[in-house]
């Protein structure tokens, strides 16, 4: 009961796993690269949730510091993705991931 | 450094500035250079002269002697050796002094007399540069205090020899004689060489001094059989050298040099130098080592001196005259007669120098002619050349009053008494063969004086083909181009060529050498030159037994029962003087058997001079017979005899028997060696060609299929690898995130199932 009532850690990593699941699936199956950026998003922020509820229940203050710089992290990761994206859209007129393959051999 | 050593040293080497002087810069000089040679000489002369006077004169000390030595090449501990320094040196003693003063008389009179016969001559300068270093090297021998300075000098004259044998080598004749000469020689170095080496091996020094006291004290480790190989082997070198039966082949042919150097190098020096060797090691060697040196000398005396009695080539006989002479020489040291045999070794340089160069005027004034078939009545158109060359075949011959009597007298007489002591028998064979060939010494001489001298002028009769070929002969030697028309003119010859001759020919008379003329022993060279102590043999050791008289000694071979033996320490006459009542200030002789034989010789004196006189007069009277009142024919003789006369004629067939044994011998087994080679050497060589061709083939095959199918393998394994994994590069980023979370699964799997077992 207690387990339903009270919300622990196991919460926080259920929330967490659920989270990352949900981020790879968008990784590995959408078509449109930003989406697949927004899966990455949810990967990080599973890691970030992971993070701060390790740093709550275990006490001390380098999980925060992590998930702070994780956000930083993110900000200029999307920044520089959704960059990437714009020069891919205007090489290949297209964000199809799954059609971008030339690198193939 | 004593003053006469320097002086030695000088005189040693200027004759090789001369040379050095001649070869490089002949063509720059005035006359080529003759001056230079000459004045060279008269200095090298000049020194002699002064250390004759010297050591001679004024010292006059039967055992002077000074050396002086310094360390050459030392090259320390030789493995398998032990240690091995050579040492050069120069010693200086009566016989030095004495054969340095004829060795550059002899040739600054040969260097002066060449200055005529050789005018004109295309070579002229090399000619007297060749002199040069044939000087210097003769001088070399002269002064050597030890075998391995010996050796090199010995090897340099040789090295002269053949330059002047083959000094007109444009004819073939002369280029084969130069060779022959020089291979007899080498056959007769190598056995010289064995023989230093036998004693190197044991004192570990080439000193004479040194190994003869090692010797004298009993130091030689191996038989006394090794010390008379030793001593015969040595004596090989002079058998090479001094034209001993069995290597006396080559001297005749060395005729084909140039006279003045057939008189200097082929009768009066470098021949005498393998006596003048013998004489150096005479102390080491033993009895039986003297006894074959004895025989082969008095056989090389005897058939010498038959094989000239029939030769027609003026210069032949000569040479063959040199060879007997020189056996006389070698039979003189293998009897004991130690000084006789180099006394003899001095009168005959300068009797048998003056007739070499008599016989070169003669040639010189005949315009190249050498047959004495073709000579005759030469007396009056020549009478310098007459009364030197007279004087000269007296001394030869062993005429009384001359000096060639009293030497060949001398080693005729130890020769007696060398027979006297060892017993008689097959020894007497010795001193017969000395006296017969003294007979036939004589007889040849007057034939050729007479043939040459007397009688009518037969140079018409000369066949016209062979007067063509002397013309051919003549002009190829380039002398007088232009004196064809005068080949029937004969004059005496210039100044330069006759002085020589006078101052040869003075030297031939007894008065130079001793007071008496029939008895050398009593002049100063015998006085000077004594027989030195043995150091060999059981004399030594048992000097105190036999002393006391109670032990024959036995020297081996020759076993001697109830001779009366003398102490072992006699002075020359010591006991037999007192009966013979001629006693003589003598020297010590450590050895009985040299006492012995001296003493016998002495004994014989008188005998051998009877006997040798009546040989000479027989022989004389034989030429007279046959050549001037002709009572007997001597064509009419040749034929009754014929057998005997090619026998003679042809050289007792030497050349033949050597052309069939050795030279066809070493034909086949050039042959033989020449099959080896193609059959056995190439075989091998082509199998193993061969075995290296199919192992390459071998090589090939495997490195194609092993080593190449290993690298296509790999290849093949990469790229079927390659074309399979390529399949997974996709190039869409999706696919390579699916793997990763496959592989990430996987691990988790692996990693938690090990876990929980």
């Amino acid at each position: 009961m207690e387990q339903l009532t009270t919300i622990g850690l196991n919460h926080y990593l259920t929330i967490s796993a659920i989270l990352l699941g949900l981020g790879l699936f968008a990784v590995m199956t959408r078509k449109n690269a930003i989406v697949v950026l927004m899966g990455v998003e949810l990967i990080l922020n599973a890691a970030n949730i992971n993070f701060l509820a390790f740093s709550k229940y275990n006490g001390g203050m380098e999980g925060v510091m992590f998930a702070l710089f994780i956000i930083v992290i993110a900000a200029a990761e999307a920044a520089i993705a959704l960059a990437i994206v714009i020069n891919i859209f205007k090489i290949f007129k297209s964000v199809d991931v799954s059609s971008i393959d030339s690198m193939k051999e | 450094m004593h003053s006469l050593i320097q002086l030695s040293i000088v005189v040693l080497l200027l004759p090789l500035l001369s040379f050095v002087i001649l070869i490089f810069f002949n063509r720059r000089l005035p006359r080529r250079g003759d001056f230079i040679g000459v004045g060279i000489l008269g200095t090298a002369f000049g020194i002699s002269a002064y250390i004759f006077w010297s050591v001679i004169v004024q010292t006059y000390d039967p055992a002077f002697r000074v050396a002086w030595d310094f360390t050459w090449i030392d090259l320390g501990n030789v493995p398998g050796v032990g240690p091995l320094e050579i040492r050069m040196g120069v010693v200086i003693d009566n016989l030095t002094s004495i054969m340095l003063a004829m060795v550059t008389l002899i040739s600054l009179l040969v260097h002066l007399y060449s200055t005529g016969y050789m005018a004109g001559d295309k070579n002229y300068g090399r000619y007297f540069a060749f002199l040069g270093i044939f000087t210097f090297s003769m001088l070399g021998i002269v002064l050597s205090d030890n075998f391995f300075s010996i050796y090199i000098f010995w090897e340099l004259v040789g090295l002269s020899s053949y330059l002047l044998i083959g000094f007109f080598f444009e004819k073939d004749s002369a280029a084969d004689a130069q060779k022959k000469a020089f291979l007899a020689n080498r056959v007769g170095d190598i056995g010289m060489w064995l023989g230093i080496l036998i004693l190197y091996s044991q004192f570990h020094t080439f000193s004479f001094e040194q190994i003869y006291a090692n010797l004298a004290a009993g130091k030689f480790a191996l038989s006394n059989g090794w010390l008379t190989a030793a001593g015969i082997l040595l004596f090989m070198g002079c058998v090479g050298k001094s034209a001993q039966f069995p290597l006396h082949i080559w001297l005749p042919d060395a005729m084909e040099g140039p006279t003045p150097v057939s008189a200097l190098i082929h009768a009066a020096t470098m021949v005498a130098a393998g006596v003048y060797f013998v004489a150096r090691i005479f102390v080491m060697l033993t009895p039986d080592a003297l006894h074959v040196i004895a025989f082969i000398g008095a056989s090389t005396a005897f058939m010498a001196a038959t094989i000239a009695i029939t030769q027609n080539d003026i210069k032949r006989v000569l040479a063959y005259s040199t060879v007997s002479q020189l056996g006389y020489m070698v039979l003189g040291l293998g009897v004991g007669a130690y000084s006789a045999s180099l006394f003899h070794l001095v009168t005959h340089a300068f009797f048998k120098a003056c007739l070499f160069l008599g016989s070169g005027a003669i040639i010189h004034a005949m315009h190249h002619e050498q047959d004495m078939r073709w000579m005759g009545a030469l007396r009056k158109k020549m009478p310098w050349t007459f009364a030197t060359f007279t004087l000269a075949t007296l001394a030869l011959a062993g005429l009384p009053l001359t000096s060639g009597f009293m030497s060949k007298d001398a080693i005729l007489a130890g020769a007696i008494g060398f027979a006297e002591v060892e017993g008689g028998g097959i020894y007497y064979l010795i001193p017969v063969l000395g006296f017969f060939s003294a007979m036939l010494t004589a007889f040849y001489m007057g034939r050729q004086i007479w043939l040459v001298f007397f009688g009518e002028s037969r140079t018409h009769l000369k066949p016209a083909d062979n007067h063509h070929q002397a013309h051919h002969a003549h002009d190829s030697h380039a002398t007088h181009g232009d004196a064809h028309h005068g080949a029937h003119e004969v004059h005496e010859v210039s100044w330069n060529m006759r002085a020589p001759l006078v101052i040869l020919a003075a030297l031939s008379v007894f008065a130079v050498y001793s007071p008496d003329p029939l008895d050398g022993a009593k002049g100063w060279f015998m006085k000077m030159i004594p027989t030195p102590a043995t150091v060999v043999g059981e004399a030594n050791p048992q000097i105190g037994a036999l002393a006391a008289g109670s032990v024959a000694p036995q020297h081996a071979g020759v076993v001697r029962t109830t001779e009366v033996v003398p102490p072992p320490v006699v002075t020359e006459h010591a006991a037999p003087a007192a009966a013979h009542g001629e006693a003589k200030g003598g020297h010590v002789y450590s050895d009985p058997r040299q006492a012995e034989i001296v003493h016998a010789g002495h004994a014989a004196h008188y005998t051998a001079i009877y006997i040798s006189s009546i040989m000479v007069v027989l022989g004389i009277c034989m030429a007279f017979v046959v050549y001037v009142f002709k009572i007997i024919d001597p064509e009419k003789t040749a034929n009754a005899i014929r057998p005997l006369y090619l026998f003679s004629l042809n050289k007792w067939y030497w050349d033949e028997i050597y052309e069939a044994t050795f030279i066809k011998g070493s034909m086949v087994l050039a042959r033989m060696l020449s099959w080896f080679d193609t059959n056995i050497v190439d075989g091998i060589v082509n199998g193993v060609a061969t075995l290296v061709r199919k192992f390459a083939f071998a090589n090939d095959s495997f490195d194609r299929h092993v080593v190449d199918g290993m690298v296509n393998f790999t290849a093949f394994t990469v790229n079927t690898t390659g074309a399979v994994l390529r399949k997974l590069q996709t190039g869409k980023v999706q696919t390579y995130v699916v793997m990763l979370m496959l592989v990430l699964f996987g691990y988790f799997v692996f990693y938690f199932t090990r876990l929980i077992y």
